[in-house]
């Protein structure tokens, strides 16, 4: 088949699976059926997206097919250049090894879904597994967009599959509250997009990222905002630990590896725009470095397993957002690709922890390592690769962002990032010492290895985590000038800084007698970082300047627009009210009236004369 | 005797039509009043066209005299239609389409 037509049959059969999904409720409460399918479905797209990685797409050779969507009569006539709205496949090495990342994972979650939705009832079970099937849809979608327009449909796309499956467990308030609140977030940060491909196709005519753009700055500072929203960048990230309410597999999928990323993956897919607003470019390397920093404090005082993997997956974020600012398309990317393969592992391994120990808390898990030790392995192969340790594959990746962030000079994003890479190797050890390696506690009694469905995908995902970092100069010639690694003193500095984290997580958390003083010293930073300050200045926000603003907009509203027409109809009532005597309904008082009047006017009119 | 005799007897006649049409609470007292102010109107024409030497005026007062008579007709019937549904012809009494 050609490449266009494996890419397609990678995006259409999923929304052909979740489609009859839908309108077949038999099939769709049959028990296991509806997993399968969607799993053999993933597996198609999977092997559509390596046979089209093995074509070795470079970025320059592109295939680009695309037909009329909307004519441009209908979007109205602009003053730049004619244009025409197309829809289609752009095909680059980009898109390419996006699809392969998405639909890898995407595989591999269905397939851990298997055994970690088993217990559900039928009905649920084939809901999850439309939704899964759907975004694998969506997700393609936007990957495979030639355009912007094409790219925000699945953008929205993946945004709604996100919502209903963060709220999967809808009967939970919170789960409910929380698939509402990521819902909420991201579309008030979609807002920018749509500003965005307003101002761009007004001034361009089109919504593509290619050519010289006057607006530049506005355009992609809008598009930004999107991204912030989506990718979950501080202000706008909290969402991402809410959305853990979601089936871990589900965060796995859609929060940690792929729909996360698609902020990462429209700024480096628009990276033309972007490289014309260099001020942009500085923002966002200063919110990317910010968030790193800012999500990893967090992340160390987190007990509940997942959050930790949330914030820690905002502060990778954070890394790719500030590669980008640096304009480092290639850095970020390369990110992005080992981040979605180790991530995924991380989460799919806690998720077999969990469904262990039927717990989030990891001091309920306690000593696991014993009892299950390909998971515990495949968990600590992500923890390693995630704190940067040499030989990893996030080693290479987050050493090419520092070396691209150090030479763009961005001092202040650099030691950001520095000073996260320290405590994302801190956080990660002390889950791995106090869940897999302390005291068991009474919950991890019966905790036994999980079953093939939930211990293959870790495999499959361990072999990327582990050797994609070697691959990084061939996969960034895919996707942008070919990078070759090198050790430099920043790379070596950063690594060594993730064994110190690691060494003093072992003493905290690990050691036998952990350090107690090391504890306190860290006691107030916690606190800080516990007490949630973003959501409540969020809270703060929402109470006292959005509803006090709408408190006066409605007092204004209530009493002075609505006390006006009040003042009036009151005004008419009474007027009414006193000349209605005059009305007596007689004939002859008119007549009265009529001539008396009539002499009147006739007197006045003699005087007059 | 000259036009203005004429029209003083016709305004005379007016006023007592009005006084009448503002006074009588008898529906048919009520018509025949207009009748009186009818025809000090029609005085005028014929005292007009008497002393303009010519018959314009003498036709319309005809016009103005069968007018009246239709403008009767109608005005006796209602008045009969009154009487058969209340038993009097008091203008103050019918008052039900009053709010």
């Amino acid at each position: 088949m050609s490449p266009i037509q494996l890419a397609l049959l990678a995006t259409f059969l999923p929304l052909g699976t979740a489609f009859s999904l839908i309108v077949l409720p038999g099939v769709r409460r049959a028990g296991k059926l509806p997993g399968y399918i969607s799993v053999v479905t993933a597996l198609v797209a999977l092997v559509s997206a390596l046979q089209l990685f093995a074509y070795g797409l470079e970025v320059h050779d592109i295939a680009r097919v695309t037909t009329q969507w909307l004519p441009h009569s209908v979007l109205g006539a602009s003053s730049a250049a004619p244009s025409t709205i197309e829809i289609g496949v752009l095909l680059d090495g980009l898109s390419v090894s996006m699809l392969v990342v998405v639909c890898l994972v995407a595989f591999c979650v269905q397939v851990f879904s298997l055994g970690y939705m088993a217990d559900e009832p039928p009905a649920d079970f084939g809901r999850y597994f439309t939704w899964q099937s759907l975004f694998l849809f969506a997700m393609n979608t936007l990957v495979i967009a030639p355009n912007l327009l094409q790219l925000f449909l699945g953008w929205e796309l993946v945004g709604l599959v996100s919502y209903l499956l963060i709220g999967y467990y809808w009967k939970k308030p919170s789960a409910a509250r929380a698939a509402l609140k990521a819902f909420w977030i991201t579309k008030l940060a979609d807002m920018g997009l749509v500003a965005g491909l307003i101002v761009l196709f007004v001034n361009t005519g089109s919504f593509n990222w290619t050519g010289t753009v006057a607006v530049a700055g506005p355009v992609t500072l809008l598009l930004f905002i999107a991204v912030m929203g989506k990718s979950a960048q501080f202000p706008l990230h909290v969402w991402l630990p809410d959305a853990m309410e979601g089936p871990t597999p589900v965060s796995a999928l859609l929060h940690a590896a792929t729909m996360v990323a698609a902020g990462v993956f429209l700024v480096a897919r628009a990276h033309p725009l972007f490289e014309q607003a260099p001020n942009t470019q500085n923002f966002m390397a200063y919110v990317g470095g910010f968030t790193a920093l800012f999500a990893s404090i967090v992340a160390v005082v987190q007990n509940d397993i997942k959050k930790v993997l949330a914030y820690s997956t905002c502060s990778q974020l954070g890394y790719m957002v500030c590669a980008l600012g640096a304009g480092s398309q290639v850095a970020g990317f390369f990110h992005l690709t080992t981040h979605a393969f180790f991530k995924a592992m991380l989460f799919l391994a806690a998720g077999g922890l969990i469904h262990a120990v039927h717990s989030n808390d990891i001091h309920h898990m306690g000593g696991l390592f014993r009892k299950m030790k390909l998971t515990s392995g495949a968990f600590i192969i992500g923890a390693l690769a995630l704190a940067g340790v040499p030989g990893f594959s996030g080693f290479f990746s987050k050493d090419l962002i520092l070396e691209e962030v150090w030479e763009r000079g961005l001092y202040l994003p650099f030691a950001a990032l520095l000073i996260a890479a320290f405590l994302t190797a801190f956080y990660m050890g002390r889950v791995v010492f106090i869940a897999l390696f302390g005291k068991p506690s009474e919950h991890a009694e019966h905790a036994h290895e999980s079953g093939f469905a939930m211990t293959f995908p870790l495999v499959v995902l361990a072999i990327p985590a582990l050797c994609a970092g070697y691959f990084g100069a061939e996969l960034s010639g895919m996707y942008g000038e070919a990078t070759h690694f090198h050790l430099s003193p920043v790379g070596m500095t950063a690594s060594a800084l993730g064994l110190c984290g690691i060494g003093l997580s072992y003493f905290m958390f690990g050691a036998p007698q952990g350090g107690a003083a090391l504890r306190t010293v860290f006691a107030p930073l916690g606190r800080l970082a516990a007490s949630g300050i973003v959501d409540k200045s969020f809270l703060f926000g929402y109470r006292t300047v959005l509803r006090g603003f709408a408190g006066g907009i409605g007092w204004f509203d209530r009493y002075i627009i609505d006390g006006l027409m009040n003042a009036i109809g009151y005004v008419t009532l009474e007027v009414g009210a006193r000349l209605r005597p005059l009305q007596t309904g007689k004939v002859q008082d008119y007549v009265y009236v009529m001539v008396v009047a009539t002499i009147a006017l006739g007197t006045f009119a003699a005087f007059l004369r | 005797m000259g036009l203005s005799a004429y029209l003083l007897v016709s305004a005379a006649l007016f006023c007592l039509g009005v006084f009448g049409l503002l006074t009588r609470r008898n529906a048919v007292g009520i018509l025949a009043s207009v009748e009186l102010m009818a025809n000090a109107g029609n005085i005028n024409l014929v005292a007009f066209a008497r002393f303009n030497g010519n018959a314009t005026g003498q036709i319309f007062a005809l016009f103005s005299t069968a007018l009246t008579v239709a403008e009767v007709v109608v005005g006796l019937a209602l008045v009969i239609l009154l009487y058969r549904s209340r038993g009097d012809v008091l203008v103050e009494s019918a008052s039900e389409l009053k709010g």
